[in-house]
C-alpha cells in the first residue's frame, strides 16, 4: 500500500450521538437533586481552593499574561515544534506516530500492543484517551485495559465517563462510590469510609500494577527542546503506568507542545493552583528516554502517539485558534453557572463545560454540537479565570454565528456550519435588517404593530413553553416622546 | 519491522503538518510580543526553608531536620516506631556505610535489602514485600516544597514510589527559591536524564468526593530527612 493511497478513518465518534441528545440530557440532569448537589458543593470547593492559592493578584496577572504568551508563541511555531520535538524524541530513543483521526490513533495504539503481544493493559489518566474512546476498541480487540486514576476506576466500574477533566467521578458521592464498590469488589466489607474505599482501590489497582504489561498516558506538556513528556499527578498511577510495565505509549493532542524547558515551570504552576489550588501536585514526571541498558527499571519501549481530530481545524482560524491555547485546568468548568447546575454528563462530550462548548464543534462538528454554545449565559466567568486567557465568552458567540451562517461550500468552512440554520429565522432576521435601514418603512411597520397588537398569538414556540408572549405596548416610544414634548410645550 | 501503522502515521504526519504550515508560513518570529515574568521578593535563606518545610508538612510529608552522622540512627528509630523490618537501599549512597552501622547496631532485627534486582523479574516481590525504601535527592524547590529526584542506575526511579514508606535525605544547601530559578541555574536543558522526578507529599487522592486520602497508588508516607537546615 503507498502512502498516498491511505485513507483516515472518519468513523464518528461516539460523543456526536450524545452530543446532539443535549436538550434531553440536559431535562434529566437537572431533575436529579443528588447529582446537583454533587456539583454544587465540589464547585464551591475547587473555587474557594483555586482563590486561595492566588493571594496576589498582581502576581496572577502577569503569570495569565506570560502563559497565555507562551502558549501562543508554541501555536505559532506549532508545525516547526512538532518537527523539533519528533526528532528529539527519536534521538532520545522515543518512537512518535502521528493519527489525524481518533480511530487511527487506536489503531496504532491498538497495533503497538499487539506487536509486543501485551496483554495486561493499565492506563494513567488521559482525557485524549477518552477522546478517542480507546477502551472500547481495544475492548473490542479482546484486550483487557483498566482505568487506574481513583476518580477514573470508579467511572468504568459504573460504566460511565468522566464528568470532570481534573476529578472524573465528581458526580458520585462517597456512598454511591461505596455501593459500586459493594457490587463489583469481591470481598468488599461495606464502608463510606472514603480512606477506606481509597484502600481497596489501592490493593486492586497496586496488584494489577505489579502484573501490566503495557501502561498508557496522557501527556500534560511535551517539551520541544529536549524531547520529554511531563506528567502532572498527585496518586502516582502516572508513574505506576509509565514506570512499571515494559511499554509505555503516551497518546497527546497536538496542541500540547512548547518550545523551551524553561516555559514549563511558569504553566505547571499555573495549570496547578488554577485546578486545585495547590502549588504544585504531588508528582511531577518528567520522561525524557526509554529505559537505558543500565537502569533497573522504567519501559524498554516508549512511544508517543500525536493526535489531531479537528485540531488543525481549529488552528485554520486565528479566533478559535486560541482554543487550542488550553491547557485542561478545568478551572472554566468549576466557575460555570451552567456546568455547576447541568453537570459533566448532560454535554454529552468528552470535555464539558465553556471549554467543551469550544473545542468539540472542531472534533465532532458543529451540526452534533449546535446546542452547546447556547447554553450559557455569556456571563465571563470563564474567561476571567482562564490561566491561558482563551477568551471562551467571545469564541461562544463566534461559533453561534457559524451555526447559523449560511454555508458557502468553501474548504475553509468549519465542519457543519450552517447546522442550526432556520428559514424562518433567517428570513425574520433579513426582514428586521430590512426595516430597520429604512426609517419610512419602520415608522410604518411600528404603527402597525403597535395597532395590530391584539393579534399577536399567545404561543410563539419555544419562548412561550415557559414565559408569556410579549405583547407590543399600544404606542411606539417615539410616539409618546412625541406626545409628552407636545404636553411639555 | 512493518505494521500497517507506519505507513498511516507517515500519511498523517505529512498531512497534519502540510494543513498547519499552510496557517502560520510567512510568521515572523523575530517579532512576537515581550512575555512578562513576575519579580517575586527576594527571600532569606531562613524564610525559604520556613516555607519548605510548612509546605511539605501541610501535604503530610514529615520532615526531620537532622546532621549528617545522624543518618542511620534516625533511620533506626523511625523503622522501629513502624515496625518495619527492612528497607530498600542503594549500597553505593554516600550514606550506605552509615546505614550499615546503625542496622547493625540495631536492636531489634533490621534488615537492609540493596536494589540490586532487575525490576522487570521481579515485581510481584517488589509490590508486595519491600515496606519502605531510603533514596537521596538532588535539590529543593522553597516555593512549592517539592525534592527534585533525578533517578540512576543505582537509585532508580520506583524506588520512591512502589514502598509503602519512602526516606529522601534533602540537603538544604541544595535549596532553590523557585523550579523556574532551578531549571535556569543548573542548566537542566543540557542535561535531561531518563527521568526527573519532583516530588512534594506522599501520593494522595481527593477523587472520592473532595475527601483527601493518602497513599493512594504510590507512598503512603514521605519521610524527609533535612540536612544542613540548622
Amino acid at each position: 500500500m503507498s502512502v498516498n493511497q491511505y485513507v483516515p478513518d472518519n468513523k464518528e465518534s461516539k460523543y456526536a450521538d450524545s452530543a446532539r441528545a443535549f436538550r434531553q440530557n440536559v431535562a434529566k440532569d437537572l431533575a436529579d437533586e443528588q447529582l446537583r448537589s454533587n456539583f454544587h458543593g465540589a464547585m464551591n470547593y475547587l473555587m474557594d481552593k483555586r482563590k486561595a492559592s492566588f493571594p496576589s493578584s498582581d502576581e496572577l496577572e502577569t503569570l495569565r499574561q506570560q502563559c497565555k504568551l507562551i502558549k501562543q508563541r508554541a501555536l505559532v511555531k506549532l508545525p516547526l515544534l512538532l518537527e523539533q520535538l519528533e526528532n528529539k524524541l527519536h534521538e532520545n530513543g522515543i518512537q512518535v506516530h502521528w493519527a489525524e483521526t481518533i480511530n487511527d490513533a487506536n489503531e496504532i495504539i491498538a497495533q503497538i500492543i499487539e506487536s509486543k503481544n501485551g496483554k495486561n493493559i493499565v492506563k494513567g489518566k488521559s482525557m485524549v484517551s477518552e477522546e478517542t474512546a480507546l477502551n472500547d476498541y481495544l475492548q473490542a480487540r479482546n484486550m483487557e485495559i483498566l482505568e487506574s486514576d481513583m476518580g477514573e476506576y470508579i467511572v468504568q466500574l459504573a460504566k460511565e465517563h468522566p464528568s470532570h477533566i481534573i476529578m472524573p467521578a465528581i458526580h458520585q458521592n462517597k456512598k454511591q462510590v461505596a455501593d459500586l464498590f459493594a457490587e463489583h469488589v469481591k470481598g468488599f466489607e461495606y464502608t463510606t469510609d472514603v480512606d477506606t474505599l481509597i484502600g481497596e482501590g489501592r490493593r486492586i489497582l497496586r496488584d494489577k500494577f505489579s502484573r501490566a504489561d503495557v501502561g498508557i498516558t496522557g501527556v500534560n506538556f511535551a517539551v520541544a527542546e529536549t524531547g520529554t513528556i511531563c506528567l502532572v499527578e498527585n496518586e502516582g498511577n502516572g508513574q505506576m503506568s509509565s514506570a512499571v510495565p515494559d511499554l509505555h505509549i503516551a497518546i497527546t493532542g497536538i496542541e500540547k507542545v512548547v518550545e523551551f524547558l524553561e516555559d514549563i515551570p511558569p504553566l505547571l504552576s499555573l495549570l496547578t493552583r488554577s485546578a486545585t489550588g495547590q502549588a504544585i501536585t504531588t508528582y511531577f514526571n518528567m520522561i525524557t528516554k526509554p529505559r537505558k541498558s543500565d537502569e533497573k527499571d522504567g519501559p524498554e519501549e516508549v512511544h508517543l502517539v500525536l493526535l489531531d481530530n479537528g485540531r488543525s481545524q481549529a488552528f485554520a482560524d486565528e479566533e478559535l485558534r486560541q482554543t487550542l491555547q488550553c491547557i485542561r485546568c478545568g478551572a472554566c468548568m468549576n466557575h460555570c453557572p451552567v456546568y455547576t447546575r447541568i453537570g459533566g454528563h448532560a454535554y454529552g462530550t468528552v470535555y464539558p463545560g465553556p471549554i467543551g462548548k469550544i473545542i468539540s464543534p472542531h472534533q465532532l462538528g458543529i451540526e452534533a454540537t449546535k446546542d452547546l454554545p447556547t447554553a450559557s449565559s455569556l456571563c465571563g466567568a470563564c474567561g476571567e479565570v482562564c490561566p491561558v486567557k482563551i477568551p471562551i465568552p467571545q469564541i461562544l458567540q463566534r461559533l453561534r454565528v457559524e451555526s447559523v451562517k449560511k454555508p458557502t461550500g468553501s474548504p475553509k468552512e468549519l465542519k457543519g456550519t450552517g447546522a442550526n440554520r432556520k428559514t424562518t429565522e433567517a428570513l425574520t432576521w433579513q426582514v428586521w435588517s430590512f426595516i430597520h435601514r429604512h426609517p419610512n418603512i419602520y415608522a410604518v411597520s411600528m404603527w402597525f404593530a403597535t395597532r395590530l397588537r391584539a393579534l399577536v398569538p399567545n404561543k410563539l414556540g419555544a419562548w412561550t413553553r415557559v414565559r408569556s408572549a410579549p405583547k407590543p405596548a399600544a404606542k411606539t416610544l417615539h410616539e409618546r416622546i412625541k406626545l409628552r414634548t407636545e404636553e411639555a410645550s | 519491522m512493518s505494521y500497517k501503522f507506519e505507513e498511516q502515521s507517515k500519511s498523517a504526519r505529512n498531512a497534519i503538518l502540510a494543513k498547519l504550515k499552510a496557517q502560520v508560513a510567512g510568521a515572523d518570529y523575530e517579532k512576537l510580543p515581550e512575555e512578562p515574568t513576575f519579580e517575586y521578593a527576594k527571600q532569606s535563606r531562613e524564610q525559604l526553608l520556613e516555607n519548605f518545610v510548612s509546605l511539605l508538612k501541610s501535604n503530610h510529608a514529615e520532615v526531620l531536620p537532622i546532621k549528617e552522622e545522624e543518618i542511620g540512627a534516625v533511620v533506626v528509630k523511625q523503622l522501629q516506631k513502624r515496625k518495619i523490618d527492612s528497607l530498600l537501599y542503594n549500597p553505593n549512597a554516600q550514606y550506605a556505610n552509615a546505614l550499615a552501622s546503625s542496622f547493625g547496631a540495631s536492636s531489634t532485627e533490621l534488615t537492609l535489602l540493596p536494589f540490586d534486582f532487575n525490576v522487570n523479574e521481579n515485581k510481584l516481590n517488589y509490590f508486595n514485600d519491600i515496606p519502605a525504601s531510603i533514596t537521596s535527592s538532588r535539590w529543593a524547590i522553597a516555593e512549592t516544597g517539592t525534592i527534585v529526584l533525578w533517578p540512576t542506575p543505582d537509585e532508580p526511579r520506583t524506588m520512591s514510589l512502589v514502598p509503602p514508606v519512602h526516606f529522601v535525605i534533602a540537603d538544604a544547601d541544595t535549596l532553590h527559591s523557585n523550579f523556574a530559578s532551578l531549571v535556569e541555574q543548573q542548566n537542566w536543558k543540557a542535561q535531561m536524564p531518563t527521568n526527573v522526578l519532583l516530588i512534594s507529599g506522599p501520593s494522595k487522592t481527593a477523587d472520592i468526593q473532595q475527601t483527601l486520602a493518602f497513599g493512594a497508588h504510590g507512598p503512603k508516607e514521605l519521610i524527609v530527612l533535612l540536612l544542613n537546615s540548622q
